[in-house]
């Protein structure tokens, strides 16, 4: 019970809790007291055990013992607990008890209870990872195996049959017996239900893991995941025992010491540890990957194993047994279905037993295809993501390591909210690339978030350079418009200073000669007409400036473009139509337009030998269109360093576009689109 | 005639203060900016007001809506408008509105005789309209030959009708006698249809009818 593990004060204070508690000592301490004397080899109880297997026994029983006493301990009512604690300590019982017995009654009793060793690991299987059933009809199954263990051992502790091996000679004390005698002539169906009862006991624990894996969700399904896997080591044991089985029949030689037992109490530690894992530490190792793993292994173990026996056993038939072709056949074919083999079973249980994971991973790898042949575009993985891993919130942050700051597929900047999601970062080559908000939940199925992420990880880089790119472009344009800007803004000020000063300091001067001039005594008439001169040059300075203001900037452009270009049409020696909105727009664009207008008028005059001009500007979703049309030669054409290429780069400035077609003798036609508000 | 004049030039608003008080007028108030000749209007009530079209605080065309607003809150007060550039559209607008209305550049001061008779003009409800914006109206339109009809001299005469000139101020800026005048106005109004206007309204008819030929 792992989310109940830490005590409440009542339980802590409870008597019967402590009373529990101190019964789990007392069980286990009785344990370890019954395994030291086949430790001790008190007695000749180590039997034909050989020392290095000492451990092995030892660590078999103490694994369940110590983890069930841990749990206990914190938890006295825990049944896992229990299940544990009693398991172990029922099989250890058997060494006090041969100690007592004599000989005879030692090995009916070793022969007859061995499946104990599997009674807790299936009991545990049956309730684990809460204490409780999956439901109240799995009582039947309980009580179908309680008959069924029960049954096997106590019919086999009255097999009147003889021993073998070493101990043929000592006299079976069920021997002659009447009620043995009968079981064994007219029971032996019956023993051989129970045992199917009991095989099928195991079948129904690994249907129990099943269940609960398909029910349970977040921690809990972590901690049945740990279970699964212990429990997945029974058919590799299995497996290797038959592996174990057939060689030593066709070598001669038994196994059972050197392989089938130590397997036997591998799998009892295996559990215990994974019980003590799961319940304290259920995210210790990525779990997922290694019941994958786990699973994949064992199934290529048993096709192997399966198809080297097979083949062994039909060419054996062909060519005669003991054949050493026989063997190297097989073996062959074995060592060249391996890898072929894995990466099919690898590919079935992904898509079998990690569906999430496997649909995730196949989401991304379409994508990459859909990108590849340009149906997507790459910034489009954090939707991508976000539906390969079943969370629709979940959103992509892209790192941007110039700024030091998050932007989204947009290339808009963020600021990572704390909203409660859980974070993940996600690096290439150690470097940050982006994070992942998504939900927490996410982070018990860390499987399938690796996985989609690792299968991800090409595609975020790219959509994260991508993203780069556009934020540096778009800040380019930005600072060439802000130079545009900042050019058009000095000639407005250079202008204005012309006119409010330079030219106004001029009036003034000339109101001063003619105050002057009208004050003349009478006598100095004679120097009115040179003080007209004066006035007149003033005239005349005062013009030039208005002209070079104009050609700086048109003050006209206040008006807006319509009247800047009509006045520009006014002062053209040539016809020129204008046909202009009033309407007005940005002043660096309505500029930016006018000074196309302006050169292009220019180079009609001055070099296409035109008669008419005609100017249209119309505003268009957004974009101010202006075309100036002439009927001259036509051949022109952008030049570097020419005024147009000049222009056009002020209008590019502006993200707007300057075409120019003058097919020669057809005329000339310059055409400006720029981006514009109102 | 009381003058008040809105300038933020100190030395050319006292150079042009000085013409007009040596032609006779009264100038009553000089101030630097739009908000200040509101106020000086509002108290001397005056015949006149000489206004710059750029003034503080942001210099663009401040004037030009003190201007519209002294028409609008004291009508006997007659507005001159000068400016450093032309600016067409405005000047036309407010000089087509009405009598009493002037708008000229500020170098024809430097014209004194000039000026002051656009300046007793306006004030008399007369209108006064820079040559230089008069010469862009009457640049025809590609596409529009009415003005064409006109003779040379006739275009002359149009001109400086528009300039808010009367028949006797045309004559003598033409060396021609006031006949001849009135003759040429005559066949001018006649081919661009323009009857039955006489004095100011002249004027207005003119200058309607060459904005809507731009």
């Amino acid at each position: 019970m792992p989310v109940r593990i830490a005590l409440t004060a009542r339980e802590a204070k409870d008597g019967g809790m402590q009373r529990l508690r101190l019964a789990a000592c007392g069980v286990a301490t009785a344990t370890t007291v019954f395994l030291a004397l086949p430790v001790l080899d008190v007695g000749g109880l180590r039997g034909g055990i050989p020392l290095w297997l000492v451990p092995f026994v030892a660590a078999a029983f103490l694994a369940p013992t110590t983890v069930g006493l841990l749990i206990a301990l914190r938890h006295p009512g825990n049944r896992i607990a229990w299940i544990m604690l009693t398991g172990a300590f029922v099989v250890t019982l058997q060494f006090p008890l041969v100690l007592a017995l004599d000989e005879g009654w030692a090995l009916q009793i070793d022969r007859a209870t061995w499946p104990l060793l599997y009674a807790w690991p299936i009991a545990v299987a049956y309730v684990f990872p809460n204490g409780r059933l999956l439901s109240p009809r799995w009582r039947w199954v309980i009580g179908a195996a309680i008959v069924s263990f029960v049954g096997v051992i106590g019919l086999m502790l009255l097999n009147p049959g003889p021993f073998y091996g070493d101990d043929a000679d000592v006299p079976n004390p069920m021997a002659g017996s009447a009620v043995g005698t009968w079981a064994d002539e007219h029971l032996e169906w019956l023993f051989w239900v129970l045992w199917v009862g009991m095989l099928a006991s195991l079948v129904a624990g690994a249907v129990a893991i099943r269940l609960r894996l398909r029910r349970s969700s977040g921690i809990e399904r972590l901690q049945v995941l740990w279970l699964a896997w212990a429990a997945l080591l029974v058919p590799v044991v299995l497996a290797l025992c038959f592996v174990s089985g057939f060689l030593g029949w066709v070598l001669g030689v038994t196994f059972f010491d050197w392989v089938v037992f130590p397997l036997l109490l591998g799998v009892e530690i295996a559990m215990a540890v994974s019980v003590g894992v799961a319940v304290a530490r259920y995210r210790l190792y990525a779990i997922e990957r290694l019941v994958n793993r786990t699973l994949v292994y064992v199934t290529l173990t048993t096709l192997l194993v399966g198809a080297f026996a097979g083949l062994t056993i039909g060419l054996g038939v062909l060519a005669g047994s003991g054949s050493e072709w026989v063997t190297a056949v097989a073996t062959l074919v074995v060592a060249t279905g391996f890898l072929p083999l894995r990466r099919r079973i690898q590919d079935l249980v992904d898509r079998r037993f990690s569906r999430a994971r496997y649909d995730g991973v196949r989401r991304v790898r379409t994508f990459e295809d859909e990108v590849r042949d340009g149906r997507r575009a790459p910034e489009e993985i954090g939707t991508i993501l976000a539906e390969a891993l079943r969370d629709p919130l979940a959103e992509l942050r892209f790192w941007l390591p110039a700024t030091e700051a998050f932007a989204d597929a947009t290339g808009e900047l963020v600021e990572l909210s704390d909203d409660g999601r859980a974070r993940t970062e996600i690096d290439r080559d150690g470097a940050r690339t982006a994070v992942l908000l998504h939900d927490t939940a996410l982070l018990e199925r860390l499987d399938l978030l690796n996985g989609v992420l690792a299968a991800a990880a090409l595609s975020i880089e790219m959509a994260r350079l991508r993203v780069e790119l556009r934020l540096q472009l778009a800040e380019v344009e930005a600072s060439r418009a802000r130079i545009v800007e900042a050019g058009y803004e000095e000639r407005r000020r250079l202008e204005r200073d012309l006119h409010d000063g330079a030219q106004q300091r001029l009036v003034s001067l000339g109101v001063q000669v003619r105050r002057l001039q009208r004050g003349l005594p009478r006598g100095a008439a004679v120097l009115s007409p040179a003080l007209d001169r004066v006035v007149d040059e003033i005239g005349g300075a005062i013009g030039d400036l208005r002209q070079i203001a104009a050609g700086v900037r048109p003050a006209r452009l206040d008006d807006g473009l319509s009247a800047a270009l009509a006045d520009l049409a006014r002062s053209a020696p040539i016809p020129v139509d204008v046909d202009v909105p009033h309407e007005r727009v940005q002043a660096s664009v309505e500029a930016a337009a006018y000074f196309v207008a302006c050169e292009a008028l220019t180079n009609a005059v001055r070099y296409a030998s035109a008669s008419r001009v005609s100017m249209r500007a119309v505003r268009e979703n957004g974009t101010l269109l202006v075309s100036i049309t002439d009927d001259g030669i036509g051949g022109a054409v952008v030049r570097r360093g020419s005024g147009l290429a000049g222009l056009k780069d002020r209008v590019a400035a502006h993200g707007g576009t300057l075409a120019v077609s003058s097919p020669r003798g057809r005329g000339t036609r310059v055409e400006v689109a720029i981006p514009c508000e109102s | 005639m009381r003058i008040v004049i809105a300038d933020d030039t100190v030395l050319l608003r006292e150079g042009v203060a000085g013409l007009l008080e040596d032609a006779g007028h009264t100038v009553v108030a000089r101030v630097g900016d739009a908000e200040a000749l509101l106020s000086v209007v509002a108290e001397h009530e005056p015949d006149l007001a000489i206004v710059d079209v750029r003034m503080p605080p942001t210099y663009e065309d401040e004037g030009m809506r003190a201007a519209a607003e002294i028409r609008q809150r004291r009508p006997e007060t007659a507005v001159l408008v000068l400016s450093q550039h032309v600016e067409s559209n405005h000047a036309v607008e407010l000089v087509g509105s009405g009598g009493g209305f002037g708008y000229l550049l500020k170098d024809r001061i430097l014209d004194v005789d000039e000026f002051l008779e656009a300046a007793e003009r306006v004030s008399s409800g007369g209108s006064a309209l820079d040559p230089e914006v008069v010469k862009q109206l009457l640049v025809p339109p590609a596409g529009d030959d009415t003005l064409d009809q006109l003779t040379p001299r006739e275009r002359e005469v149009l001109g400086l009708m528009a300039e808010g000139r009367t028949n006797a101020g045309i004559a003598k800026q033409l060396w021609l006698t006031e006949r001849t005048v009135e003759t040429h106005v005559s066949s001018i109004l006649g081919k661009l249809e323009l009857h039955g206007a006489d004095g100011h309204r002249r004027v207005l008819a003119v200058l309607a009818y060459l904005r809507a030929a731009v």
